[in-house]
């Protein structure tokens, strides 16, 4: 008969207005001065839009986000973005979100993450990647263990696919005490852009604290896999991109298998397309991946099955020459999980940072007042091991999830 | 008579020795042969006897039950693990912070006087007031804090939170008190700190019997508190006001060895307990306005773990700030430099003591520091006034400051009473405008930062504070610190960091270009990545710098165009890269081309197939194995083999020593030479012995090895880690790497709690009435609700705790890490007869909503029934309300169930319900349903410390509202529907059965409604006359009566007589049965075992085959 409401709010305001914490002043004596609410930051523009919004609700900061695209013929957030926002709303409790009415400034709030069981309908302007990318960092510090279905664009261009996040990323949090056999990722359905139609099932255990970690190996690559998905299109297409990736990787090594994923019917999604997810995995446990995936139907000249294959295997090769503890991909949520951990050292070395990663180190330094100490490691002129490296080191902030319920 | 019994006793045995000695003793035999005899000569001839009891003797260790020895070993391991605590990350700093050592106890108990026992123990010094904390050197690698504890119950919670020791004093002569129970209690909630208790006032026992019988009472209670043994001193008595030397050096000895557990909350939270405060207002903006915002400078060692600058923090008592500033300062109580063989001299033993006013002042940037520059100085300070001009006058200015701050009524310490500690946690953090400057002491290594409470920049604080650093260098430099101090100006710090990180890139990266890469395209792929990389000199200045290089130079551009116009250019480049696509893909170098040999080349080796290091190619390792196990020795033939890696290990050892002796220099002679050879070959030998016995271990040790001893190694590795990695990093880079809590603590949110009511508090807690809750670091006002769960998970409210059982309470507070312990109090003001804690529990859930429900019955009447659907009227109110209730299960008092189907349209609110049975017009109709509570956002802090001078104990916040109505002298009004009233019930009148005519005649008799009931009272023209006798009729009735009973009395008799002699019949008859069928049986058994032997015969004849006779 009860139940309980959720006090999430999201307006619409007419006016770009919101309530601006009071600051506190010095040494007031008035008890009304005892305000314990964080300040918040502002940003400007719309890029990095994930990156603030996880790590504002994580650090419980509020976060203003101006000028979102207030140059643009077409200003304001996205409709991939609003349902982004959306999805933020539903895995917490208590968040307040506010857009003015051009949607060139919002304000986020943040509220206590809740997990539970979630269901969302994701934009197709970008693919299920650019949520799970999202989910990955939250998912550790619900309340209760997450369960998110998310239905949409499974493999596009943009963003890293459901199935690299699942042949990387999985493994990656299992490193940081993550496991069992809560932790799931699976593809039910593929959709491919535009017209998506996927289905992606994501479920994550919750832990209290995230351990340490020393990722210094990288180890030595052991063994290629892959797959190479096709629908709605010729089931032998997945077979030629296989040969002509082969044919590039078996330079190396001799170990390599690459899965054909030919989906039918109801899991086959709206468009047709086809791609390849390459996933090089090292004798301490690294993976790296590389993929590629063909132009969506109606945009952009038809691609070659064989060329795909031979360009994702150029991607694999180059992914191995930045080489480090993890692919550029996810340098990202490695360097988070480094700095929710214990107030302890951890080190990872990582190939050259991504754009992407330096904008989060700076965003991790906004909200966690946390600075890695990066040392580049050269690499010998002959010792044939790729680019050089860089060792980034941290001391946790001593993260607890304080959603969690004691029992 | 006991004592003459025992003294006979005596005295006989005595006589019976005499007797003893008179007589022959049989002299001893020794064994010549058996097993005895035989043992001895072995034994004799120099064998070992057998040191094995089992092998000696194995049948008394044989497993006589395997139940029992079952049941030993799972005790046995019971025991073990009860003994193992959760490893922790030991964090504490290579040179730690001050012990902070609280005593406690009740008033009158002796506590200033055992600090100054313990003071003189350590330093040699007399105080004379104890005020504030005391940092003293005790020893080469500890140093202690003592801080009085008074009996305010703030006071206590505070200081039972940055305890690192409590010495608790008994006043032995009147035994426990509360306060101590108290302490204790809030000790418990708040992280055990180490406890040890000590007993005064023993000289007033005259008795030895009582004193060792109250000894021995009280350290049973003590035991029972804390733990079953825990330590507790005995002070004996006095001499001369002061405790007996032997003793209180006996203390001291304990306290400097003692070993301290990490607790949880301390090491997790960065705390500062505050040796001194300084208010650093302008005076005259004071004297304008009394309330006007004040900066306040705070000094104290940093515990706990990193705190970050500008964050946010709380001042308990005070309430939540931003820091301003953090600073480093040089120790002004630092440990002896070099730890010889031997124990502090004079000038060691520092005390430290700036409330107190003891010794010399020294001033620093902005603070002062009393030096007392060791205790050779201590004959001039057996007299508390410093005897310097120069120092008079500045304690003269520091009094000055004190006064000015108790006229303005914020002062935080004054006199003894204001002796409460401010710890400063940093919580969340909150970017204020600031000026860094850190000072750090490179010789202790210690760090000593300073925290200001200020938001403005205020220029004449910084011209101020750059006087003060003048002057202070001036009597650093006549006066004081053996050892050399560093100061960093803030710029002058970042300055050379900034430099320093230059020229390390540099260096770096001219290294990087030196590098010659065979062939072009290689080198291309080099200079991408460093294209990439260095932009920027440096990574961390490409990825922390202030403004990347382009956006300055734009900047420029506009500055030279016009002074008073500049040209509108959007920023094309900012606002691209602000606008761009939010993508976490990292997109290829195009210079790579992999269709190149040398590309492909240049990745070879990352793959298995690949060349392998030294150290882990499988050549290498086998050699190495063979180098291991090579050598060996044939004991029986005495050759020597020798393994062929040596020669390839000697090279390896010449190849790193050389690069060592390298990077030494050339320097070195000959004979340093050799000994660095002979070191080398010994490091290597034991690098293999290690070696070795890593592999033996590993193989012998891994089934001994529990999980918990790989928790502790772990955690062993990981404290190490910790130390090594930031070691030889600058400390200013240092500072902003390491770590700082994350601000979402600092938020307020809903808070789930589990609560018990304390057993030894008189009351039961009302839910609504304020409580003052101490959690965390914080003291707090709020508004609990309690709440119990149900079977189902639901969270039902309840008006009282219970009595003696947990129950939950939310309330709107600071949010806190599940786990934490608090404890709540009804008031802090005054002083109470009873136990002051009223409560104590765990905070469970932090949520941003409340799930707390209570029971509401919603009631309406039936106004229609038909069969068994009635309309029901009355409980809602709207068509709406009900449509949100359809399906919902209603009852009515009587117990008959049913379910609400559909609104009615004509009475606004009424609907239609279906019931199990037909309902009366008099029924009551009532939902049952639960609704939720909003807890009310009330958070209140204790701002006890901002009471004026003298009356920190007496902060009242909000009353309970029985507390107002007594303040008052309000009545309470009772509702008038909750006064009991005689109650009236009309008699129930039951019209009588009609049943029609018709129904009657078809009706079986069975059902028929009888004709005959119970007439009432005859009526009087009915009765019958009484009948009175004549005394003729009246004789002949009794005769008759008479005869009748005689007549009874003989059919009585003559019947028993019957029955009588027909129970002896039955027997007879039962007998003679039993008689005939025992015979009968006989007979049967006869015939039948007859009847069997025949039948035998029978059988053996026809196996034998046909009878011959026949």
């Amino acid at each position: 008969m009860f139940l309980l409401t959720s006090c999430s709010q999201m307006t619409l305001d007419p006016s770009p207005t919101y309530p601006v914490c009071s600051k506190t002043r010095g040494f007031s004596w008035s008890w009304s001065n005892n305000n314990m609410a964080n300040q918040g930051l502002t940003y400007d523009g719309c890029n990095f839009f994930r990156q603030r919004l996880v790590l504002s609700t994580l650090s419980g900061k509020r976060v203003k986000i101006r000028n979102i695209r207030s140059k643009d013929d077409n200003p304001g957030l996205r409709d991939f973005e609003a349902s982004f926002i959306r999805l933020m709303d539903k895995i917490t409790n208590g968040t307040r979100i506010e857009i003015n009415q051009t949607g060139t400034v919002l304000f986020y709030q943040p509220g206590l993450l809740y997990g539970g069981t979630v269901e969302h309908e994701c934009n197709p302007q970008r693919s299920i990647g650019y949520y799970l990318e999202a989910l990955l960092m939250l998912a550790p510090f619900m309340k209760t263990p997450l369960r998110a279905t998310l239905k949409g664009v499974t493999n596009d261009q943009k963003d890293p696919s459901v199935d690299t996040l699942k042949a990387t990323a999985i493994p990656l949090m299992k490193k940081f005490g993550l496991d069992g056999e809560g932790l799931e990722l699976k593809v039910v359905k593929r959709g491919m852009p535009p017209g998506g139609g996927g289905e992606v099932l994501f479920s994550c255990p919750v832990r209290k604290t995230i351990r340490p970690v020393q990722l210094t190996d990288p180890g030595k690559i052991k063994r290629i896999r892959g797959t190479a998905y096709s629908v709605r299109v010729s089931p032998q297409m997945a077979n030629r991109i296989v040969d002509s990736a082969r044919s590039i990787l078996n330079k190396f090594i001799p170990d390599i298998y690459i899965y054909t994923d030919h989906m039918k019917g109801a899991n086959s999604g709206k468009s047709p397309g086809f791609g390849l997810t390459l996933v090089a995995e090292t004798t301490s446990g690294t993976f790296l991946s590389a993929e590629l995936v063909s132009n969506p139907q109606g945009q952009g000249d038809p691609v070659l099955p064989e060329d795909l294959g031979r360009n994702c295997a150029k991607l694999l090769l180059e992914e191995v020459y930045r080489g480090g503890c993890v692919d550029s991909t996810n340098q990202s949520l490695l360097l988070l999980y480094m700095t929710l951990g214990q107030q302890d050292v951890s080190k990872a070395l990582l190939g050259p940072l991504s754009p992407y990663t330096i904008e989060f180190l700076r965003h991790i330094r906004d909200f966690f007042q946390i600075m890695f100490k990066m040392e580049t490691q050269k690499q010998e002129e002959d010792s044939q091991k790729g680019g050089d490296k860089v060792l980034m080191t941290c001391v946790g902030a001593g993260f607890t999830n304080i959603s969690k319920t004691l029992k | 008579m006991v004592i003459n019994g025992k003294l006979w006793k005596r005295s006989r045995t005595l006589e019976r020795s005499e007797v003893m000695e008179k007589k022959e003793q049989k002299k001893h035999q020794q064994k010549q042969s058996g097993p005895k005899a035989e043992r001895k000569k072995s034994r004799k001839q120099g064998a070992e006897p057998e040191k094995d009891e089992r092998k000696r003797n194995p049948k008394a260790f044989a497993v006589q039950s395997a139940v029992r020895m079952a049941r030993t070993f799972h005790r046995a391991q019971d025991l073990k693990t009860k003994k193992h605590h959760i490893p922790l990350v030991d964090r504490t700093p290579l040179e730690p912070p001050p012990v902070v050592v609280v005593v406690v106890g009740p008033p009158k108990v002796g506590k200033s006087t055992l600090i100054r026992c313990l003071i003189k123990n350590f330093t040699r010094q007399k105080l004379s007031d104890i005020c504030g904390p005391i940092t003293i050197v005790s020893g080469k690698k500890r140093r202690l804090t003592f801080i009085e504890c008074g009996n305010d119950i703030n006071t206590m919670i505070d200081l039972a939170k940055v305890a690192d020791l409590v010495l608790m004093l008994i006043d032995a002569s009147f035994g426990f008190e509360m306060e101590t129970f108290e302490f204790l209690n809030i000790c418990q909630v708040h992280g055990f700190p180490r406890i040890m208790g000590v007993l005064t006032h023993l000289d007033s026992f005259k008795n030895n019997k009582t004193l060792r019988k109250t000894k021995k009472r009280l350290k049973h209670r003590f035991w029972t508190e804390v733990y079953q043994g825990a330590k507790l001193f005995y002070l004996s008595g006095m001499v001369h006001g002061e405790y007996q030397t032997q003793e209180v050096r006996n203390l001291g000895r304990f306290i400097s060895v003692m070993k301290f557990r990490p607790l949880v909350w301390q090491t997790s939270h960065p705390y500062v307990l505050a040796d001194r405060m300084e208010d650093l207002t302008d005076p005259e903006a004071v004297r304008v306005d009394p309330k006007c915002d004040r900066t306040v400078c705070l000094y104290g060692y940093l515990r706990g773990t990193y705190l970050k600058n500008k964050s946010q923090v709380h001042i308990p008592g005070v309430g939540d700030f931003a820091v301003a500033d953090v600073s480093f300062l040089p120790d002004p109580c630092p440990l002896p430099e070099e730890l010889k063989k031997r124990a502090l001299n004079e000038k060691e033993r520092l005390l430290y003591a700036p409330m107190a006013g003891v010794g010399g002042v020294v001033y620093d940037k902005d603070a002062v520091y009393i030096d007392l520059g060791g205790s050779h100085a201590e004959h001039e300070q057996e007299e508390v006034r410093p005897t310097t001009e120069l120092v008079q006058s500045l304690i003269g200015t520091h009094a000055t400051l004190d006064a000015k701050m108790a006229a303005s009524k914020v002062s935080l310490f004054t006199g003894a009473a204001a002796l409460t500690p401010e710890e400063v946690e940093g919580v969340g953090e909150e970017p204020a405008p600031v000026t860094e400057s850190l000072v750090w002491d490179p010789v202790t290594q210690r760090e000593r930062r300073k925290a200001i409470f200020t938001k403005d920049e205020e220029d004449e604080d910084e011209e101020e504070s750059e006087e003060r650093a003048r002057e202070r260098n001036e009597v650093k430099s006549s006066k004081v610190a053996p050892q050399p101090k560093e100061q960093f100006d803030e710029d002058d710090g970042a300055g050379e960091d900034l430099e320093d990180m230059d020229e390390g890139d540099e260096s770096c990266f001219g290294s990087a270009g030196a590098l010659q890469w065979k062939e072009g395209l290689v080198r291309k792929a080099a200079e991408a990545f460093l294209r990439q990389q260095s932009a920027a000199p440096n990574l961390r200045k490409l990825v922390y710098g202030t403004v990347p290089g382009d956006e300055e130079e734009d900047g420029e551009d506009e500055e030279e165009l016009g002074g008073l116009f500049r040209v509108s250019r959007p920023e094309k480049s900012k606002r691209q890269r602000a606008d761009a696509l939010d993508c976490s893909r990292y997109a290829p170098d195009s210079a790579h081309d992999w269709d190149q040999e040398e590309m492909l080349d240049s990745i070879r080796n990352c793959f298995v197939t690949g060349k392998w290091e030294g150290d882990t190619d499988a050549a290498t390792l086998l050699k190495e194995d063979e180098e291991l196990y090579g050598d060996f020795e044939d004991l029986e033939t005495g050759e020597v083999h020798q393994g062929h890696a040596g020669k390839q290990e000697s090279d390896g050892e010449e190849q790193e020593g050389s690069g060592e002796e390298e990077e030494e220099g050339e320097e070195e002679g000959e004979n340093l030479m050799k000994t660095d050879d002979d070191e080398e070959r010994k490091k290597k030998r034991l690098e293999k012995k290690r070696r070795l016995k890593e592999r033996f271990d590993s193989e012998y040790d891994d089934g001994d090895a529990t999980y918990f001893d790989d928790l502790k190694e772990e955690m062993q590795k990981q404290a190490e880690l910790n130390r090594a990695e930031f070691e030889d990093v600058d400390d200013e880079t240092r500072v902003q790497y390491e770590g700082f809590r994350p601000g979402i603590e600092g938020n307020v949110g809903y808070l789930q709690m589990r609560v018990k009511k304390h057993r030894w508090h008189p009351r039961i807690l009302k839910t609504r009435d304020p409580l003052i809750l101490s959690l965390g670091w914080r003291r707090f006002q709020t508004i609990p609700l309690y709440h119990i769960e149900d079977h189902n998970g639901r969270h039902r409210l309840l008006k009282y705790t219970p009595q003696h059982l947990h129950c939950g309470a939310t309330i709107w507070g600071p949010i806190t890490p599940q786990g934490t312990g608090f404890l709540a109090v009804q008031a802090v003001a005054g002083t109470q007869s009873n136990f002051r804690i009223a409560a104590t529990g765990v905070v469970l859930d932090l949520d941003k909503s409340v799930t707390v429900v209570k029971k509401l019955k919603l009631i309406g009447y039936p106004y229609k029934i038909y069969k068994n659907t009635a309309f029901v009227k009355g409980m809602f109110n709207s068509v709406l309300e009900v449509a949100k209730f359809e399906g919902a299960s209603v009852r009515t008092v009587s117990g008959v169930r049913g379910q609400i189907k559909k609104a009615l349209r004509a009475p606004p609110g009424a609907y239609r319900a279906t019931f199990e049975d037909r309902l009366l017009m008099s029924d009551i109709v009532f939902l049952r349903s639960w609704y939720p509570v909003s807890v009310p956002q009330f958070y209140n802090p204790v701002t006890s410390l901002l009471q004026p001078v003298g009356q920190k104990d007496s902060w009242i916040g909000m009353r309970t509202l029985g507390q107002m109505k007594r303040d008052l002298g309000v009545r309470t009004q009772p509702n008038k529907d909750s006064l009991y009233k005689p109650v009236v019930r009309a008699k129930r009148h039951f019209n009588p059965l009609h049943i029609p005519r018709q129904l009657q005649k078809a009706l079986p008799f069975k059902s028929k409604p009888k004709q005959d009931q119970p007439k009432g009272r005859t009526p009087r023209d009915l009765q019958r006359p009484a009948v009175i006798r004549e005394p003729h009729e009246r004789k002949v009735a009794a005769l008759l009566t008479a005869l009748s009973t005689v007549h009874h009395h003989k059919r009585k008799k003559v019947r028993s007589q019957q029955h009588a002699q027909h129970k002896v019949f039955l027997q007879q008859k039962e007998r003679e049965e039993e008689q005939r069928s025992r015979r009968q049986k006989e007979a049967r058994k006869k015939m039948y075992r007859m009847l069997g032997q025949k039948e035998k015969k029978r059988q053996r004849s026809s196996l034998k085959g046909a009878p011959q006779d026949d």
